[in-house]
């Protein structure tokens, strides 16, 4: 695989003001995450880790530091450029899945697209062939309430990846699933991401999802730790066993 | 985002929430038809105004009179007379916005059938525009100017005969028979003279030595039609052969027969009506017309049409408060939502966007059910104030006028809240409750 830096991360740090104490969440990460990755971000809870993901997707500002992703400096934008940044570049998994509660299946992966101007026709034919990647061809109509939350972390990856972005945040995908669905849902977007050449950045606390990724970005009170490396093979091996067990 | 895609979302959300949403609106209901409502009987109060005025006259003729009066800074009122002749028509007939123009001149004068004497005012006309100006027979045709032979064509007011203006001079009776009926009518004899003495015969002091006035043979061509205008009073009779009579009775009828009295304008249209009536006073002249009228009572109903407005326009802004309220409420309880739909990259402008679209779908809904209110209310308004001379009249402007209004007045409470959704942190979205 060829290595084409896509996110690189210098110097940032980011302060809260709580208060009168301030809370340094980020104290100088440097890190450079290539197209392609399928990298994990860990950390306990108050490491940092979720802030980090924050700036990275451009959720909130940094203090201080540069953050290039596809060539861009996300930390010189305004709030409205990182919107427009967001709808071209980024695909976002939530923790608690975040779907409409309203709309089908089919309408809440069709929705980001509407924020892009996409004709409804050639939305729902985006969102149904996406659905159908995640395996929900038979839930389309389904509302967020009558599907078990696998299902619904489905249709969250589907309406993440229905605008075809080049990264993927994902924040805790599968905090809110027992563990047997977590590696399913874990297998199912790494899957994807592989096999579309998407960049995947997740935070998890869980060392067992961090196993998923090919690269593990540990943090610990707002720093850079370890970056470690998992071996292809053996998690390929991995996902062959989950798949078959899922199949079966 | 697509303007219709915003629609449809902003509908839905208003649709999830339809109890709070159907209150607001009714708020809006009841705000826009109060202040339709109120409007409207202002706009009644005008309509017959207007109507009472246009039943003395056209709304498009100015009166030309040869004097002006002006008042200058020192409260001093003076009076300012200008010819007014056959070259001052020629010159008001160039003026644009004009019509055609009748100029003529009034007198008095006695007639005389019979035993029976009435006393008339005449009014010289140029019978080739009269129809123009609404005046109009009953019967029979327009005099001509003829004057052979001491006979005059004249056409008699209606209201000449039907109201028995015709008596009997030495006993004071009424020309009427014992049913009411007229005996004298438009083909009797008649005969004209401008001096009293021909009739009551016993001429005063300040008669002495004057040679006696004429009697005049009377033709009578025609009856005026009763159309209640200015001019159905007047009977009439050709302006030159009137002003033959009024020179040879000068003694009698002191009128200056080298100017016209009065010159009627009349404009192509009520718009018109201003700069036409301008222009002339510019030249001197004295001008009456319905419009200058028209336009002070407007003044002082509009006085009464703010009132009733405003007394309309505090239950839209309690309304208008109320769709604020909604709307917080609304975000407050989306702050979530809002979050969700910034990550996953609807623009600021678009969030906004939808706000202000369920804003103006309040104002919409509460405008066009508010209209249909107002149009209910002031069917039975109408029904029972019809008595009391109140009249409630919603014309089209004003439906129109009151939904524009009410989405603007959504539009404008939701302006704020809209913002506030704009600004909402999309880190709410990440936040687990």
């Amino acid at each position: 695989m060829e290595q084409v830096p896509l996110i690189e991360v210098r110097n940032v740090t980011k302060v809260y003001h709580v208060g009168s104490v301030d809370v340094h969440a980020l104290r100088g990460i440097n890190l450079t995450i290539n197209r392609g990755d399928i990298c994990c971000i860990i950390g306990r809870s108050g490491s940092g880790k979720s802030t980090l993901l924050n700036v990275l997707a451009g959720l909130e500002h940094v203090t201080s530091g540069e953050i290039v992703i596809a060539g861009k400096r996300l930390d010189k934008m305004t709030q409205s450029e990182l919107i427009v940044f967001r709808q071209k570049h980024v695909g976002f998994i939530f923790q608690s899945f975040n779907l409409m509660p309203y709309y089908t299946a089919l309408e809440n992966v069709a929705f980001p697209l509407s924020f892009r101007g996409v004709p409804a026709r050639k939305r729902n034919a985006l969102a149904r062939e996406a659905l159908k990647t995640m395996g929900l061809a038979t839930h389309m109509k389904h509302k967020p309430s009558q599907m078990s939350g696998g299902q619904q972390q489905r249709v969250g990856i589907a309406r993440a990846l229905v605008t075809d972005p080049e990264i993927v945040f994902a924040d805790e995908p599968t905090g809110n699933l027992d563990s047997n669905t977590s590696d399913d849902v874990m297998n199912s977007i790494c899957d994807v991401m592989r096999a579309q050449n998407k960049t995947l950045v997740m935070v998890t606390h869980d060392p067992h999802m961090a196993e998923f990724a090919d690269k593990v970005i540990q943090i610990l009170d707002g720093k850079v730790v370890s970056i470690e490396y998992n071996d292809h093979s053996d998690s390929k091996k991995k996902t062959d066993v989950k798949q078959g067990v899922e199949t079966a | 985002m697509k303007f219709s895609d915003m629609l449809r979302t902003a509908f839905l959300n208003l649709w999830r929430r339809k109890l709070r949403a159907f209150l607001t609106v009714l708020g809006m209901v009841i705000g826009t038809s109060s202040i339709v409502v109120m409007v409207s009987l202002g706009i009644g109060m005008r309509e017959a105004m207007i109507e009472s005025y246009s039943q003395m006259g056209s709304m498009t003729n100015i009166t030309v009179t040869r004097w002006s009066s002006s008042v200058d800074a020192n409260g001093n009122y003076t009076s300012t007379e200008k010819d007014l002749t056959k070259k001052t028509v020629e010159q008001f007939k160039l003026i644009p916005g004009v019509e055609v123009i009748m100029p003529r001149i009034t007198t008095w004068g006695m007639v005389k059938s019979g035993r029976y004497v009435a006393d008339i005012s005449i009014m010289g006309i140029d019978t080739s525009v009269a129809s123009e100006f609404g005046i109009t027979l009953a019967e029979g045709e327009m005099p001509s100017a003829r004057t052979t032979g001491g006979t005059y064509d004249i056409v008699f007011g209606s209201d000449l005969f039907q109201y028995g203006y015709f008596y009997d001079p030495n006993t004071g009776k009424q020309a009427v028979d014992k049913d009411g009926n007229p005996k004298v009518t438009w083909d009797s004899r008649f005969q004209l003279t401008f001096d009293s003495s021909n009739i009551y015969g016993n001429p005063g002091d300040s008669m002495e030595g004057r040679t006696p006035g004429k009697m005049y043979r009377l033709n009578a061509t025609g009856v005026t039609a009763a159309s209640g205008n200015e001019f159905s009073y007047y009977c009439l009779m050709d302006i030159e052969a009137l002003k033959k009579l009024a020179k040879e009775n000068k003694d009698f009828v002191n009128i200056d027969t080298s100017n016209y009295n009065e010159v009627i304008v009349k404009c192509t249209d009520t718009d018109a009506v201003e700069s036409v009536n301008k222009t002339i006073k510019d030249m001197g002249y004295g001008t009456q017309c319905l419009q200058e009228w028209i336009e002070q009572s407007e003044q002082s109903i509009k006085q009464t049409q703010y009132l009733l407005g405003a007394i309309g326009g505090v239950s839209l802004l309690v309304a208008a408060i109320g769709i604020m309220n909604t709307m917080m409420m609304s975000i407050y309880e989306r702050t979530k939502e809002i979050g969700i739909i910034k990550v996953l990259g609807c623009r600021m402008s678009n969030i906004a966007g939808m706000f202000l679209t369920e804003s103006a779908y309040i104002g919409l809904f509460g405008g066009a059910l508010g209209l249909g209110v107002s149009y209910t209310l002031s069917i039975v308004l109408n029904k029972f104030l019809a008595q009391s001379g109140m009249h409630s009249s919603i014309p089209l402007y004003l439906a129109f006028g009151a939904v524009a209004f009410s989405i603007l007045v959504a539009l404008i409470s939701g302006l704020y809240p809209a913002i506030r959704a704009m600004r909402l942190s999309p880190l709410a979205a990440i936040r687990n409750e």
